[in-house]
């Protein structure tokens, strides 16, 4: 079961709305941030703490492609390879991630460390190539500064 | 009211509800797959698609409001065409396996395609191939016939509160399953069978049984509890092979629970009572209707005539008919001249009508099924209706989903716990505490009209006691927190259509008539009438039994004296009912039915009553016989003879007529008819003696604490109903016996821990009085300190641990614990 801090913070998004369903997808992003994807205990959890049932809670997550419905690296890379980027070089981008951090398309590293993801256009055409990780933004990607990036994703 | 024209016919409809139920209620016939009304609108078959003048694009019906002066074609070529490619998409993933699929000439899907004559389709595409899900008792999951309309995970959540069943996934691979895909572990209610518009959900105990074309269907009233709903049978070949609701028949309208649905097949049980029985030394051998009968009469004239009409007693069933009860009682009064009839029903519901009696001065208070609707709050009282009278519970559960307050005080997690807006978890048994602390509380704040009640006569002595319950009194022998009950006083005392809801049965020792009488003096302070206080009588005939005048009267012994006390009778006359697994302290019952000198059990099986009597007499069950049930509404319903006695199994009121006959004793009844217009003319004389407006009174009940937990028997035994059975009746069905087939006890984690049991350990418990075994069930359902367990089944022998004694407030046993290694 979640811990006290989470369960106030559930409680807190709980009281926004009138229907306590309303509160399952930001529940879910909790559940996945604790849990590092949503496991069938991290569902457990959101469906006790919102007193909903657990079919409910899986029907909803497993609706929404962007939860994290296998386990995750620590770190999750989200990386643009539609058409500016891939004019700019996202694709070899891809096998640098993989040849340096053996991280490949769509999987996870070996240590644990960092997932990739291959994203749609994440609208930084103008800078492209564009990634995320995790919820922080980064433009004009080579991969020199790949590295000095991933530096702070340990 | 507005004005709307569909397919030119002018009509006039309420203002605010939809295409589909404007022409629904004005009969005009619009296709779709996924609209129930019990459900909200979804609109995603998009089958109901109608025209709507000056409309661009055609709208779904389901959920497209009718307005003012709108004009609405249901059937034009645009129309069709667009059903026919609905129709045509889905049949790309439907698989064609009608040929061997139980819902094929009674398929939704299938009538459509038929009705719209969809061609081959232009397209190809993916079908699913998976394997069914068969692993559940009742309900088999095949998620090829699937066409997505949802409708079974929307009644589950929506309408039964239950939530099994999700649509997981997204696009095409989405599947209806348990969450994880684990077995599916449910209500077992089955509304999802009747509402799933293809063979995507079937029943198991129906599966290939029969085509439904070569079906019988003849209706029935169920016989479980007192709700009365009416069943669809479907018979082949002189045998009950399905029972299902049907929309627009009888007061569940559609809906049934897990019994009525599964639990009909008890009547082939192998344990059924072919032909009477005869006890000679320690064994039973056949004998014949002359026979059999003229032994019991001649046994009970000589009993009579050596001791006194009163030497004898009887007990009457409320599961039986009317015109058996009350042939019974007449072959009791009339015949032998003993007023000794009673029933299990004195643990039960005769508490209630005492209280309803004491309180407000009237003699009947039947139920309203429909009651819950429109109430600001509603308050249930250690009972879970959602499990004792489950299409009634619904009621409650939609009552709750429009906006009434749900506040429900009970020892334990139920449904309607997980759906209340209140969860008072007091100690189970302390009922009377809490409701004589909201009336302090009400009393202290003046929230009621003091003026008006004052002069209710037993109002000084109701403030008396009550004086004593100040919310931290209450709070220490309840459990709850004074705040609690000062909130639940001012909540409840401020609402202006308010409802407590509380079925006293039998079958659980947590509350009493004292528990009733609390509960109306609460209502009668706040100057609430007899129809603020919901008691639905227990079984489907319970209400019917006791008008047809199977209660003591005139100085009659009731069940405390006839069968906890030896030596008071001589003879016993028991029909229908196991009072050694139905009532308390069934080991002083059955040395009471030791001591007798003739026992005759007249019952449709073999029970553990009967294995104790001199003559065994084989009743024909409930499809075998005619009759009437009158249930937890006062309403009476005809029950219908639907397929043959079993072996030489006769109604029970014939065999007593019979019985008369042997004795010499003209009881009348020459047929059907007469029984029933004489018991009926019974009944109505019956309640005009019983009309009259009521005149409340307050008869204060204080809190008595039952048999309090010392060191060594530490833990406080709830006995309570579970879903899938009612009494032990159902016990003898085969599918419910799929779903819970023996009893268990349940208990707490952290106390299981501490005797280091776990799920399916084998636990002995003793109480004061005896032990049995039982399976444990590890839950978090239950608190600390307390353990539960259902009484149902005859061989969990509960009844030998518990007790019952003066106490109204409750009959609550301590018990021990132990591991059995």
């Amino acid at each position: 079961m979640f811990n006290d801090t989470v369960l106030k913070e559930i409680e807190g998004i709980k009281a926004k709305y009138p229907d306590r369903r309303s509160a399952l997808l930001p529940s879910l992003y909790i559940a996945q941030r604790e849990f590092g994807w949503l496991s069938r205990e991290a569902m457990t959890c959101v469906a006790r703490s919102l007193n909903l049932p657990e079919a409910v809670v899986r029907g909803t997550a497993s609706f929404y492609s962007m939860y994290k419905h296998k386990p995750a690296g620590r770190h999750v890379i989200q990386l643009c390879t539609n058409i500016s980027c891939m004019i700019l070089g996202a694709g070899k981008l891809v096998d640098f991630l993989e040849t340096r951090y053996g991280v490949p398309a769509n999987g996870t590293s070996g240590d644990g460390r960092f997932s990739l993801v291959i994203m749609e256009c994440i609208g930084a055409c103008g800078t492209a190539p564009a990634m995320l990780v995790n919820t922080d933004f980064y433009d004009n990607l080579s991969e020199k500064r790949i590295e000095e990036i991933l530096e702070n994703y340990k | 009211m507005i004005e709307i024209t569909i397919d030119d016919r002018k009509l006039s409809v309420e203002k605010g509800i939809t295409i589909l139920e404007a022409a629904r209620r004005n009969g005009i016939k619009i296709p779709n797959l996924c609209f129930d009304k019990r459900l909200r609108p979804y609109g995603g078959c998009r089958m109901c698609v109608v025209e709507i003048e000056g409309g661009r694009k055609l709208a779904s019906a389901c959920g497209h409001p009718a307005r003012e002066g709108m004009v609405i074609k249901t059937n034009s070529p645009r129309v069709r065409r667009v059903r026919q490619s609905v129709l045509e998409f889905l049949l790309v993933h439907h698989p064609l396996d009608c040929p061997e699929c139980d819902k094929a000439g009674e398929c939704a899907l299938q009538d459509l395609v038929f009705e719209y004559g969809v061609p081959e389709t232009r397209f190809t595409g993916e079908r699913k191939h998976a394997q069914p899900d068969v692993r559940g008792p009742l309900i088999e999951l095949i998620s090829n016939r699937c066409i997505l309309c949802a409708k079974c995970v929307r009644i589950c959540s929506q309408y039964q509160g239950r939530g099994a069943l999700g649509l997981i996934g997204r696009g095409f691979p989405t599947v209806v399953q348990p969450a994880f895909g684990e077995v599916l572990e449910c209500d077992y209610c089955g509304q999802c069978i009747d509402i799933c518009p293809t063979g995507a959900l079937i029943s198991k105990p129906y599966k290939y049984k029969a085509r439904p074309w070569f079906l019988e269907e003849k209706e029935n009233i169920c016989s479980f509890c007192g709700v009365g709903c009416t069943l669809t049978l479907g018979i082949r070949e002189g045998r009950i092979l399905r029972s299902k609701g049907r929309e627009g028949a009888g007061i569940n309208d559609g809906n049934l629970c897990g019994r009525g649905r599964f639990g009909f097949d008890y009547i082939y049980s192998e344990n059924r009572l072919r032909t009477p029985l005869i006890k000679e030394g320690d064994e039973f051998r056949d004998a014949s209707w002359e026979e059999a009968l003229t032994y019991v009469a001649r046994s009970l004239s000589s009993i009579r005539d050596a001791h006194g009409p009163n030497s004898i007693g009887a007990i009457g069933s409320p599961r039986c008919t009317v015109e058996d009860n009350y042939m019974l009682a007449k072959f009791m009064r009339a015949g032998l001249g003993s007023g000794n009839i009673a029933s299990s029903e004195a643990f039960g519901y005769a508490g209630a009508l005492r209280a309803f009696s004491l309180s407000f001065g009237i003699g009947s208070n039947p139920a309203d099924l429909a009651s819950p609707l429109g109430r600001d709050v509603i308050l249930v009282l250690e009972s879970d209706p959602t499990i004792t009278h489950p299409v009634f519970g619904l009621n409650i559960l939609r009552a709750k989903r429009e906006g009434s307050r749900l506040l429900v005080a009970d020892y334990r997690e139920t449904k309607l716990t997980r759906h209340s807006n209140t969860w008072l978890q007091l100690r189970p048994g302390t009922l009377v505490a809490l409701l004589n602390g909201m009336m302090n509380v009400i009393m202290d704040r003046g929230l009621f009209d003091r003026d008006r009640v004052s002069g209710i006569r037993g109002f000084s002595s109701l403030e008396a006691v009550v004086k004593e319950y100040t919310p931290a009194m209450v709070s220490e022998i309840t459990g709850l927190t004074g705040e609690a009950v000062t909130d639940a006083a001012v909540t409840f005392a401020n609402a202006p259509r308010r409802l407590v809801i509380m079925p006293l049965a039998v079958s659980e020792n947590n509350k009493g008539p004292g528990s009733a009488l609390a509960a109306a003096n609460l209502l009668i302070l706040l100057g609430e009438e007899p129809s603020s206080l919901q008691v639905p009588a227990e079984y489907c005939n319970t209400y019917g039994m006791l008008e047809a005048g199977i209660m003591p009267r005139g100085g009659g012994m009731d069940v405390f004296d006839m069968l906890y006390k030896p030596g008071h009778l001589r003879a016993l006359y028991i029909m229908g009912e196991d009072p050694l697994v139905s009532m308390p302290d069934s080991r002083k019952i059955k040395n009471t039915l030791r001591s007798l000198d003739f026992l005759v059990v007249q019952d449709i099986v073999m029970t553990e009553a009967a294995e104790l009597a001199n003559v065994v007499l084989p009743a024909s069950s409930w499809g075998e016989k005619e009759g009437h049930f009158i249930n937890a509404g006062g309403l009476r319903q005809r029950i219908r003879k639907v397929v043959e006695a079993t072996g030489k199994s006769q109604p029970d009121w014939q065999i007593l007529r019979n019985l008369g006959l042997a004795m010499g004793i003209n009881l009348g009844a020459k047929s059907f008819q007469d029984i029933t217009k004489e018991a009926d003319d019974f009944i109505a004389g019956g309640r005009r003696e019983a009309e009259g407006a009521p005149r409340p009174a307050f008869h204060p009940v204080a809190y008595e604490p039952e048999e309090p937990c010392d060191s060594e028997f530490t833990y406080t035994l709830v006995t309570r109903d579970v879903l899938q059975h009612s009494g032990n009746m159902s016990t003898r069905s085969e599918a419910l016996k799929l779903v819970q087939a023996e009893a268990f006890l349940e208990i707490n984690e952290k106390d299981a821990e501490r005797h280091a049991i776990s799920d399916e350990s084998h636990i002995k418990i003793t109480s004061r009085r005896g032990a049995v075994y039982l399976r444990a069930k590890v839950t978090d359902a239950v608190p600390e300190g307390v353990v539960s367990t259902p009484v149902h089944f005859p061989s969990g022998g509960i009844n030998e641990l518990t007790h019952f004694s003066g106490n109204t407030c409750s009959r609550l046993d301590a018990v021990k614990i132990e591991r059995v290694k």
